[in-house]
């Protein structure tokens, strides 16, 4: 992680509204290149609406969204790929009745012609193409051909993370991929995270296990009711402060003294 | 070998999920056993005339104006809609064709009105689309007030029946075709495999056509993919009307007119064959081949009691009962295969 150079993505002044809800209220977030930033914060903090405001299924009211230091407007999910974000959704997003392979490769499967002319599905490389992704990347042997219908838990999170690697991104969004998952595959899921970040991705994860949260993050982005509350390092950082930051929509500091009444000489910033 | 799928790695598991598999893959296309043992029964019971040629060339003529229907409604129920008015739009685009041919141009080639014929389906059913995807109308309300807008519409058009249409337009729906070593057939019951075999092509091989499964699946998902899922409703819809104005070329052609009712008692029908072929009335599931089984168990019933010299009248009722059987049938099916997904 490095501070050089514009954030890799930056938003500003960012607002959504639902109805008379503030799902977002003004909302500024960096996220620097090659870290992995965690968001936290109780349900309705604003966590996924964030997620889907930076991939474009929500248009924000208000603010801007930087990539690489351009202003942005991300059209959807499409457009997000092109600028290099993959994303692991909450829900999955996966559709039952089709197979493995054609859900990595929803929305963008990969076309030949027939006869020179007619353009169908190249279902032969959709499906080499999810098998290698799966296996080289997930350590995970699946047939591509089967019905996401007929998988566990565990396996449709991992066909989700899978599809996210397709369009081989620099920037990855995982609103919480290991919810579904035994102890050992979300050790699997660390390490994919581990490695991700070593070949040179950005990586933003929501997560409820804040363990998990404070062993694979570097900084942690604290959410309270559509706001920032505080984004701090994981390093320097416990569980019970960030659960009372969560709490309180108050910021470290601001806790701690909370905590301590009207102690002002305060050891820890 | 990870963990993950370490799961059910053991090698009897392994052959359970096949036996599993191969039951849904039985439940799945249950429609071609029950046509094989309704199309027996009747051969029992009309010993040598119900397989005749001339009881089968029937009995495939008359399924074809409805298996194009049966078409338009199986992609809406496919891409989790409903379509309310694909009769009205086969007997409305074909009583507006023929007009087109006879009185409005007339000495126009077949070819135009044939051109005619879809664009005016095509439209209806871009119009249907819009409403839905774009102004979020929900596809029940919106394609019954098309069901009504255009039943009304085929009497404004004319109450007559319209005939002395060119032979180049009843051509398709009308003529028989000459095979070497075989008697002749109607070319419409080509016609209809055709599109069977087209509309499976397009809706399992190609972008779009996953596209709508996905999108009647589950539409969230969909989009969250990155699919434009208001552009997928709104195509579904415009090649729903297309079928259906086919649906009224072909029944046109059977009838060597358009008739005003021609389209009217198609709507029932086509959705019952679309839901005994098993497509799901909650979208994202089923084959358009199976419905093609669905089309052919309907008219082996019709021309089964037809030969039994049952009152006609007594077919609709019948067609409701099918419709009854399967819907209860596919009910026991649907909570059976979730049992069986739980256990693989």
């Amino acid at each position: 992680m490095t501070d050089d150079g514009p954030a890799r993505i930056e938003v500003r002044n960012l607002q959504k509204r639902f109805g008379t809800v503030e799902a977002l209220s003004d909302v500024n977030l960096e996220l620097r290149d090659n870290e992995i930033l965690g968001l936290v914060g109780d349900n309705g903090a604003g966590k996924s609406t964030l997620i889907r405001t930076l991939v474009g299924l929500h248009q924000p009211d208000e603010g801007e969204i930087l990539i690489d230091g351009k202003p942005v407007t991300i059209d959807g999910p499409k457009h997000a790929r092109k600028l290099g974000i993959g994303t692991v959704y909450q829900d999955l997003a996966l559709v039952d009745q089709l197979s493995v392979a054609e859900n990595m490769f929803l929305g963008r499967n990969p076309v030949k012609k027939l006869g020179g002319i007619l353009p169908v599905i190249d279902t032969e490389r959709m499906q080499e193409e999810a098998e290698r992704i799966l296996s080289e990347r997930l350590d995970i042997h699946l047939d591509p051909e089967t019905p996401v219908e007929y998988l566990s838990g565990g396996e449709r999170q991992a066909i989700a993370i899978g599809r996210a690697l397709v369009s081989d991104p620099d920037i990855v969004f995982l609103d919480e991929p290991t919810s579904a998952l035994s102890k050992a595959a979300v050790d699997h899921v660390e390490r994919l995270v581990e490695e991700l970040q070593n070949t040179g991705h950005t990586i933003v994860i929501i997560d409820h296990n804040l363990e998990e949260v404070l062993s694979m993050t570097d900084r942690i982005a604290v959410l309270f009711q559509g706001r920032v509350v505080d984004v701090v390092d994981s390093d320097e950082v416990t569980r019970d402060a960030i659960v009372a930051m969560m709490v309180s929509g108050q910021p470290m500091g601001a806790t701690e003294s909370v905590g301590e009444s009207d102690s002002a000489s305060s050891p820890t910033a | 070998m990870s963990t993950i799928s370490s799961l059910r790695s053991s090698v009897d598991d392994l052959r359970e999920a096949d036996r599993t598999r191969m039951m849904l893959f039985a439940l799945d296309n249950l429609i071609w056993p029950i046509l094989l043992v309704t199309f027996v029964l009747f051969s029992l019971l009309l010993p040598e005339i119900f397989t005749q040629y001339r009881n089968i060339r029937f009995l495939l003529y008359t399924s074809a104006g409805l298996g194009a229907i049966t078409l338009a409604e199986g992609i809406c129920l496919i891409s989790g809609n409903f379509d309310l008015s694909v009769g009205s739009v086969a007997g409305f685009s074909a009583m507006a064709a023929a007009l087109f041919l006879t009185e409005w141009f007339p000495g126009m080639p077949g070819v135009a009105g044939i051109a005619v014929l879809l664009l005016v389906g095509g439209s209806i059913g871009l119009l249907n689309g819009v409403s839905i995807a774009k102004f979020g109308v929900n596809p029940f309300l919106q394609t019954l007030s098309t069901l009504i807008i255009f039943e009304g519409g085929i009497l404004v058009l004319s109450t007559q029946s319209v005939y002395g249409l060119p032979a180049s337009y009843l051509w398709i729906g009308g003529e028989d075709i000459d095979l070497p070593l075989f008697r002749p057939i109607p070319l419409a019951i080509f016609a209809m495999f055709a599109l069977f075999l087209g509309m499976w092509f397009i809706l399992t091989k190609t972008r779009f056509g996953r596209a709508v499964y996905a999108v009647g699946g589950d539409e969230d998902s969909a989009a969250e993919a990155g699919i434009d899922t208001n552009r997928v409703v709104i195509l579904t819809f415009v090649i729903s009307g297309v079928l259906s104005a086919i649906g009224g070329l072909l029944l046109t052609g059977f009838n060597g007119g358009a008739t005003p009712t021609l389209g009217t008692s198609q709507l029932f029908p086509a959705f019952t064959a679309a839901v005994i072929g098993g497509i799901s009335l909650f979208g994202g599931r089923g084959n358009v081949l199976n419905s093609l089984g669905g089309v052919l168990l309907l008219g082996t019933i019709g021309a089964g009691l037809v030969m039994l010299n049952i009152d006609p009248q007594i077919i609709q009722t019948v067609n409701g009962i099918v419709l009854f059987a399967a819907i209860l049938l596919y009910t026991f099916v649907q909570r059976y295969r979730e049992r069986l997904l739980s256990d693989l």
